[in-house]
């Protein structure tokens, strides 16, 4: 009985829209911004409006892309693929970011993102990358 | 001149003279591949009889010719790249090769060259790796009749089948592909042709062009993959006489074209796809002699594409012929057979003498709304679209076949 009725709450929840991300699945959905499949959930990024319409993409690059060039509608929250695992969204805004070096993204945008400064100081040495912070990231790109 | 030849040739046979054939196998004196590299000059042949070889990771760094006989078996056990090709004019011929490592960042890969020139990769069955054939940085290679098999499935990261990196000149013919990520992968590929290979029921794309210019695919097939061809960031691509077929799914398509120009696509075949092609940011293109036959939608033309040309195509029994987004029409319809024409041709020239609007009402009302889906073949529907085909008011009134055909043409 329990059971089902977790199940139903769950669905009730999920029916009305909860705060968290909405998965990716890969292979199967398509980027907003650059129309490509995404079928690496490390890069994979999500971005949700303040009316709740979700958006997927491939690449930290084609979010913040998208973004900034439509800006009609006011954003809740951003979204990135935690790198440390394969599918698993984080809020952006909270992440811990390197770039380049040996990272290759599927747009080129070459970001990964982790929760935490240890794992960003780890890979940025491992990968030969750069630190950056969430506002760098988002106002490198044009 | 003449002394120039013949010295030529007195060096040619000079270098013959040297070469070796070094034979690795059970019943020979070397037993193992690499001992067979170490003692290997350049121009040698080296031929591997049929066994099971598992050395970790091979690397030929000399400018060998590498054949092996009756499939001899190079196994990576999952944890090595298999063969590092480091020198240029090496050929690899008749291997199986199985389970390379995986990895996200290093792709470990089945075959991999680094920046060479002049390599040949042929008859060989690559079977379960990471990526399959990776050529990097590399010149003037060829990679043909391969036999390419992963088993990637949705959850599980999984590298491309033929994947090239900054290279050129390359000619990639008749291969065949399956289960892994991208089919055939260009990015930063110039002057080069994919022909007949057969890339089928991969989890991307069948083909992936990224910032690759200058090339032509011919006479391919790409089939049951998650979405046919991509074409991207790219100018001037030949597609012609390819097969698009069965690429079905929520954001599939035949044929995926963004930011390209000045290509040409000719004589190809595009059925049973969501779309059969989906053009964003396109221009200048010419789409000929194409048939487009039992796609969801013919094709999706963006309201971002400009010039671009649709002349002699046959739209055959697709729901929806034409869509679009928006109500800017810089594109030209010419000439096209269309089997929901329902006009009349009274001079008998076979031109239908009522212009053709392709664009049906609802196909442009589902590009924004694509819940609106739900009421398709409707009876009020199907009113509304009469009507708008003789009076269009939310269609673009200009996106019109003025030349529209009575007959298929015989494509």
């Amino acid at each position: 009985m329990g059971k089902y009725l977790f199940f139903v709450m769950a669905l009730l929840l999920s029916a009305c829209g909860s705060n968290g991300p909405e998965e990716i699945k890969l292979n199967s959905d398509h980027c907003d911004f650059c129309k490509m499949t995404i079928s690496n959930g490390k890069f994979g990024a999500e971005l949700i409006t303040q009316k709740g319409r979700v958006y997927k993409f491939d690449d930290l690059l084609c979010m913040i892309s998208y973004a900034k060039t439509n800006t009609t509608v006011p954003y809740k929250s951003h979204y990135v693929g935690d790198y440390t695992k394969e599918n698993k969204l984080i809020p952006a805004e909270k992440c811990f970011y390197v770039k380049g070096g040996i990272i290759k993204s599927p747009m080129g945008g070459n970001f990964a993102a982790f929760t935490n400064s240890k794992e960003q100081n780890e890979f940025q040495q491992k990968y030969n990358a750069v630190s950056m912070t969430w506002s760098e990231v988002y106002s490198s790109i044009k | 001149m003449k002394k120039l030849l013949s010295i030529l040739f007195l060096i040619g046979f000079i270098c013959l003279g040297n070469a070796k054939v070094i034979t690795v196998g059970k019943n020979s004196a070397i037993k193992k591949i690499k001992k067979a590299l170490e003692i290997a000059s350049d121009g040698d042949t080296i031929i591997v009889d049929g066994g099971y070889y598992s050395e970790g990771n091979i690397r030929i760094d000399k400018k060998v010719t590498f054949i092996g006989k009756n499939y001899p078996i190079l196994d990576g056990k999952h944890k090595v790249e298999v063969l590092s090709v480091n020198a240029d004019y090496v050929t690899v011929k008749g291997f199986k090769i199985i389970n390379s490592g995986h990895a996200s960042l290093e792709d470990p890969c089945g075959i991999k060259v680094y920046d060479q020139k002049n390599v040949v990769i042929e008859n060989n069955i690559l079977d379960n790796n990471f990526f399959g054939i990776y050529l990097q940085n590399s010149t003037n290679c060829i990679i043909r009749n391969n036999n390419l098999r992963a088993y990637g499935k949705g959850e599980q990261l999984i590298g491309n089948g033929i994947h090239c990196w900054k290279s050129n000149n390359l000619k990639i013919i008749g291969n065949k592909i399956m289960g892994h990520r991208d089919g055939i992968y260009f990015e930063f590929v110039t002057e080069s042709l994919i022909q007949k290979n057969i890339s089928n029921n991969n989890i991307r794309y069948g083909l992936h062009f990224m910032f690759s210019n200058d090339d032509s695919y011919v006479g391919n097939v790409f089939k049951g993959n998650g979405a046919g061809v991509a074409v991207m960031f790219t100018k001037n691509v030949k597609m012609i006489n390819n097969h698009f077929e069965q690429n079905w799914g929520d954001s599939a398509y035949g044929l995926l074209l963004k930011e390209i120009s000045d290509s040409y696509i000719f004589k190809n075949t595009f059925s049973k796809n969501t779309s059969g092609i989906y053009m964003e940011g396109t221009s200048r293109i010419k789409v000929e002699k194409n048939v487009f036959s039992a796609n969801g939608w013919g094709m999706k033309i963006q309201a971002s594409c400009m010039d671009n040309v649709i002349t002699q195509n046959n739209f055959l029994g697709n729901t929806f012929d034409i869509s679009t987004n928006g109500s800017l029409v810089l594109n030209t319809f010419n000439s096209n057979y269309w089997d929901k024409y329902e006009g009349y041709d009274l001079n008998r020239d076979n031109v239908g003498d009522v212009p053709y609007h392709p664009l049906s009402l609802f196909a442009v009302l589902t590009e924004n709304t694509p819940s609106a889906m739900l009421l398709f073949r409707s009876f009020m529907i199907t009113l509304l679209d009469k009507s708008e085909k003789v009076l269009p008011s939310i269609t673009p009134e200009n996106f019109v076949d003025k030349t529209p055909l009575m007959h298929s043409l015989p494509l």
